[in-house]
């Protein structure tokens, strides 16, 4: 259950938390409106490329099958930067390939959101009548379908996996982006063009692709960054509650989770995969919302 | 359990916002809610149907959870029947319908008390955590999204900005258990978990209910200020009365506060109305970390014992939430934004 | 918190509760989901056919004044203990700290999981003490006839229920007949013959095998919580079950299922001067982390079932800590029906791959006793070696692997904190004598049906206090049982024959004998006894609580009506 709730909160009021751009934008502000997307999105960038590239190429161990001979090593032993957990595995080793889980569902769901939800949202805003009833009424039934349950027969009846994850998450990601696609739509349905197109005889899907689409797409990958980033933190909900990605493979969910028994005594096992999770999910909200803030610009 | 057709209730409450009030009153807004409050039958409907079945090819069920693991599958039949879980699903389901549309939500099988007792308790533990962190983020939003509004992009602006979206990004759980860490472990300020009832020890209600109140209230405040500020800032720069009050003198705060945060502040309620829907979800989490006793915990407990009655109840609870936040979101954008008309926005 | 121990399955220290520990993943504190867990558990309790208790108390006396045991041997250090006062104490959910279905004897599920509130209404027959000597509580004393097919038990004369009413045989016939009619898998699991009372204190009872084990038996069970009749049939079963009346030192003030229970001092117990304590609460919380976030914060006074070593030394660092002393092993089950453990060779490559000690060492600082059989320190009957038992010996275990052209294995247990690191430590282990082992965490309900399908290998706890009682053998061992991985008629009949002796030392010597049958046919190795701790702020004291006293399964039997809070 957390997880529609954080899902469906930027859905319906979205606009509300980008900022608008400053007034006028001189050259000072120029600068500071390239650093506002330049930053982020050197973040992001050393992000992927830490989560997903480094293990590859750099010198960096298997995050489980480790040896208990190396269990509990401190932080800045030889070898291991972060230390090593309970039964020897390297925890910065972990942190990334943990990363790599938690991003791979988080753009999973995303992107799954993004195109269906998108297609169905346009759809319809842009038709409207009872079909946009019965699709808009279903996509309630999801938002309020309680994802606790969901999770737990998912991960019990499945079992609990990364694959199963985007599974569950994605039932609340599609109706998030299809709200967000049909209030778009509606915003864009009365403008002349769209009007000129219909009445020009072009037909439904034709008007839909050509020319909806293009105008709302914008908006909706904009959201779909800030997607990735609820749905990182969402996956971290899922794994800590036990129904996401299993352990002894790691996400940053199920490291929090494992960590959070021994808080008191070793809180780096909770402050480590927190802080991950948090620099991650910050990097790509702000990317999200200085692109936003670019485009409604124009 | 209320019922759905209590929907309106919420809605229009205080009678300064007149404007907006006769708006509301027009004709076409009645018809919108009824139709809204029909269609919202279907999706309650939808939502426990789909739980029950969901529930119900989860392995195990009830009888077996409640015997154990060295239940022979006779002692589980008999505990089954007894149950009534060996009737087929559909019937099963239409009990549960009969009985709620009398009134009733049935008894939860583990304890054999009523479901309608169990949420009358759990559901003022987790309200009150609700309306506790609802008080501290509005309370602090406003006049932050103020202060913030009066010189755009200043220093006060940039730093709120920046700082609320660094608490937008973090998770509630992360939150939860930092709190935790610092206030409760190291600092020994604040209890980290249990509940204490406000008839026991108002102090001790307010204190126990602290940290998980602070967890969801930080990611509440950080929206709703951004919210609010967007909102004031764009009044200020682009509408038409603003202009005219500047003109004849007007100070800058009166404008804020008597003018634009008077519009504003519908906005705001929308936001609140939606995200009171969706916040239920987060109070499982939140309930589990700090050992509440309120409806998250309940629903997760009674969803690993297969408890059903208990299940459906908590989830029809928090489907009608939902339904009614959203339906109330509805009406205050659709008054507000006049270009969604009644007829689209259903 | 209860326990770390896998058994989840079976045992009430199955369990064990953590936060959240069933079917969260390694953890804090959710609560565990399934308290489901701790029905199950419960369930074995006191399981099939018994054994000899060697109980050493007094056989039949034990009348009245004799504040026997209970009291006096067991006091704590520190002092004479003071009256008053009232004491909170905490448990973990989805083990002591659940108790959804109430705590009437005959419906409580959860029965041997919640044997602190019920043993503080209920009082018991007898009491496990110190040393794992049996005490009489609200029984006087026992004898077995006819070649331990009949029992006759004594009662305390004069004892009377917090109701007034008189606690009697009529009562325990009452309670027994009414637990065998209910279908709470939490009743023994005996073959009752008949049940009489020919005195007003005295109960006799048929059984139909012989079972020497009965008494031992009898801890943890609900034959051990007598409920007043006639409260009972006044309240009715639905309003006794939230609101119990029994003739142990406390009553019941307040009830919130599974999170806080409040209890009152019992003006008519049994016993002058007891308890100490004019009130004492049971408070639920999600785990050993949270258990001490509380107590910091002064939250609670004491905690039960301590289990994740981590925090050991906080703890320690400001609060009374006591390892209680262990009585039920690790085992590993394989399944000896389907390949590849059908086949003795892989059976072996197991106990060869497998360190115990390293693991002992790593992960617990060797701070636990290495078995070789289902007996521990802490319980009856124990052997520290087992003739013909194959440890660990990689060479071994390469060339048996190397002859079987290698060994693909399933290797799962129930999701929870404690055994995160185990399963993941064995892995490693036996990787580098050329095992694959896939390791999986299931709730308990999908772990039920993993027993009903095609099994290998699982990680599990056998054993008991009493090897008769708990979870642990039959359970784990004998063909009867659903999650047993082992079918043998030799060994069944060595494991059932066991309880029947009413003699001790023929129970030992047939013990033994199954210990040593079992290592001979490589059926499943022995690791180590895990044990919990018991917490309590300065000043608390009580048997059970800042002393040792063996666990029957999970956590040590508190006596209640010995604590005390200066």
């Amino acid at each position: 259950m957390a997880a529609p709730t954080e899902l469906s909160v930027p859905g319906g009021l979205e606009p509300a938390i980008i900022v608008p751009p400053p007034a006028a934008a001189g050259r000072l502000g120029r600068l500071r409106a390239l650093g506002g997307i330049w930053l982020p999105a050197f973040l992001v960038a050393a992000i992927l490329f830490l989560c997903f590239l480094w293990p590859l190429i750099g010198p960096v161990s298997q995050p489980t099958g480790g040896t208990i001979l190396n269990a509990n090593l401190p932080s800045f032993s030889s070898g291991h930067l972060l230390g090593t957990d309970s039964t020897g595995n390297d925890e910065w080793s972990r942190l990334l390939y943990g990363g790599r889980a938690s991003l791979e569902v988080a753009m999973a769901v995303t992107a799954l959101g993004l195109v269906i939800g998108g297609l169905l949202g346009a759809f319809a805003g842009y038709v409207g009548g009872w079909r946009d009833s019965v699709i808009m009424r279903i996509l309630d039934v999801l938002i309020a379908f309680p994802s606790l349950v969901l999770a737990v027969a998912i991960a019990e009846r499945l079992g609990p996996g990364e694959v199963h994850a985007i599974w569950a998450l994605s039932f609340f990601s599609v109706p998030a982006f299809a709200r967000i696609a049909r209030a778009a739509t509606l915003r864009v349905r009365e403008q002349n063009f769209i009007v000129a197109a219909r009445l020009s005889g072009s037909g439904y899907l034709r008007t839909l692709l050509r020319h909806v689409a293009p105008n709302i797409f914008p908006e909706l990958i904009t959201f779909g960054l800030l997607g990735i980033g609820i749905t990182v933190v969402l996956e971290g909900a899922l794994s800590f509650l036990g129904l996401g990605i299993p352990a002894p493979a790691p996400s940053w969910g199920n490291m929090i989770a494992q960590g959070e028994g021994i808080l008191s005594a070793q809180p780096k096992f909770v402050m480590l995969p927190s802080a991950a999770l948090f620099i991650t999910t910050v990097s790509f909200n702000l990317l999200g919302e200085s692109l936003r803030a670019r485009w409604s610009d124009r | 359990m209320s019922s759905v057709a209590s929907a309106p209730l919420p809605a229009p409450r205080a009678g300064e916002r007149a404007g907006a009030l006769a708006r509301l009153a027009a004709s076409p807004m009645l018809r919108f809610l009824a139709r809204r409050i029909l269609v919202a039958i279907p999706v309650l409907w939808g939502v426990t149907f789909l739980t029950f079945v969901v529930i119900n090819h989860l392995p195990g069920n009830a009888a077996q959870q409640l015997l154990g693991i060295n239940a022979t599958k006779v002692e589980v039949h008999q505990l089954s029947a007894k149950l009534g879980l060996d009737k087929p699903l559909l019937t099963r389901y239409g009990d549960w319908l009969h009985g709620l549309v009398t009134g009733s939500l049935g008894h939860s099988l583990a304890s054999g008390q009523s479901v309608t007792s169990i949420l009358g308790s759990d559901l003022p533990i987790t309200f009150e955590l609700l309306a506790f962190a609802f008080i501290i983020s509005l309370g602090l939003a406003v006049p932050i999204a103020l202060l913030a509004a009066r010189r755009p992009y200043g220093v006060f602006d940039r730093l709120s900005m920046v700082l609320s979206m660094a608490g937008l990004s973090i998770a509630n759980y992360i939150l939860a258990l930092v709190l935790v860490y610092f206030f409760a472990v190291n600092l020994n300020w604040l209890p980290a978990l249990g509940w204490v009832p406000p008839g026991k020890s108002l102090g001790g209600n307010i204190k126990t209910l602290t940290l998980p109140a602070v967890s969801i209230a930080v990611s509440l405040l950080c929206f709703y200020t951004r919210l609010l500020r967007a909102d004031l800032v764009q009044q200020l720069r682009s509408q038409d009365y603003v202009t005219t009050a500047r003109a004849k003198g007007v100070g800058p705060w009166r404008i804020i506060l008597h003018h634009v945060l008077r519009n504003s502040v519908f906005g705001l309620i929308t936001a609140v109305a939606l995200n009171l829907g969706t916040l239920l979800g987060v109070t499982v989490i939140i309930e589990q970390i700090f050992g509440l006793p309120g409806i998250g915990h309940e629903l997760l407990s009674a969803i690993n014992s297969r408890d059903i009655p208990v299940v459906e109840g908590a989830v029809f609870v928090f489907g009608l939430l939902v339904v009614l936040a959203n339906l109330l979101a509805d009406l205050l954008y659709a008054t507000l934004d006049p270009r969604v008309k009644y007829g689209s926005a259903d | 918190m209860a326990a770390d121990h896998p058994d989840e399955l079976a045992s009430p220290r199955v369990a064990p509760a953590g936060p959240s520990r069933i079917e969260r993943p390694p953890g804090g504190r959710c609560r565990r989901w399934s308290m489901a867990v701790a029905c199950v558990c419960v369930i074995l309790s006191v399981a099939a056919c018994g054994g000899s208790s060697k109980t050493s108390s007094s056989g039949g006396s034990g009348g009245s004044g004799a504040s026997t045991a209970t009291s006096s041997s067991s006091s704590a250090p520190a002092g004479p203990a003071k009256p008053g006062g009232s004491l909170t104490v905490l448990e973990s959910s989805g083990y002591a700290g659940d108790w959804p279905t109430g705590l009437d004897p005959a419906t409580n599920v959860n029965g041997a999981a919640d044997q602190s509130q019920m043993n503080a209404i209920f009082g018991q027959l007898w009491e496990l003490q110190a040393n794992g000597h049996l005490t009489p509580d609200l029984a006087t004393g026992y004898t077995f006839s006819n070649g331990g097919k009949t029992v006759s038990i004594k009662l305390r004369p004069g004892a009377k229920f917090s109701d007034g009413t008189p606690f009697n045989a009529a009562a325990v016939v009452f309670n027994w007949k009414r637990d065998l009619a209910s279908p709470c898998t939490c009743k023994p699991i005996i073959e009752v013959g008949a049940i009489s009372a020919p005195s007003p204190n005295t109960v006799k009872l048929d059984l139909k095998v012989p079972d020497g084990a009965f008494i031992d038996q009898l801890q943890d069970s609900n034959f051990s919580w007598i409920a007043s009749p006639t409260a009972l049939k006044k309240m009715g079963a639905k309003a006794f079950k939230l609101k119990p009346v029994g003739a142990g030192p406390f009553t019941v003030g307040s009830d919130t299922l599974s999170n806080t229970l409040v209890l009152k001092k019992n003006p008519n117990y049994w016993q002058k001067g007891r308890p100490f304590l004019d009130q004492l609460t049971f408070k639920t919380t999600s785990g050993d982390e949270t258990a001490l976030e509380a107590m910091q914060s002064g939250q609670g006074d004491a905690y039960e079932g301590m289990s994740t070593l981590q925090l050991v030394n906080s703890f320690k660092s400001k609060f009374n800590v006591v390892a209680e002393p262990s009585t039920s092993p690790y085992d590993i089950q394989l399944n000896t029906k389907i390949p590849p453990f059908n086949d003795k060779r892989a059976r072996l490559a197991i106990y060869y791959a497998t360190d115990t000690q390293l693991l002992d060492q790593k992960l617990f600082n060797n701070q636990y006793k290495v078995v070789q059989g289902f007996t521990a320190p802490g319980g009856l009957f124990y052997s520290p070696t087992v003739p013909g038992y194959p440890t660990y010996n990689l060479a071994k275990a390469k060339a048996l692997v190397k002859q079987l052209g290698g060994l693909n294995i399933n290797f799962f247990t129930i999701t929870q904190p404690a055994t995160h690191d185990m399963m993941v430590a064995m892995q490693q282990m036996w990787k580098q004598a050329g095992i694959n082992a896939s390791i999986h965490f299931y709730s308990l309900a999908s772990l039920i049906q993993q027993f009903q399908g095609k099994w290998q290998i699982a990680f599990q706890t056998a054993g008991a206090w009493d090897p008769a009682g708990g979870v642990g053998l039959a359970f784990r061992f004998t063909s009867t049982s659903p999650f047993s991985g082992v079918h043998d008629p030799k060994l069944d009949k060595l494991i059932l024959g066991a309880s029947a002796p009413v003699d001790p030392a023929a129970r030992k010597q047939l013990y033994d004998q199954a210990a040593a049958y079992i290592a001979q046919n490589a059926y499943g190795p022995f690791m180590f006894p895990i044990s919990n701790y018991n917490i309590a702020i300065h000043g608390v004291q009580g048997p059970g609580l800042t002393t040792p006293i063996p666990s029957v399964a999970v956590n040590p039997e508190v006596l209640w009506e010995e604590v005390s809070k200066s």
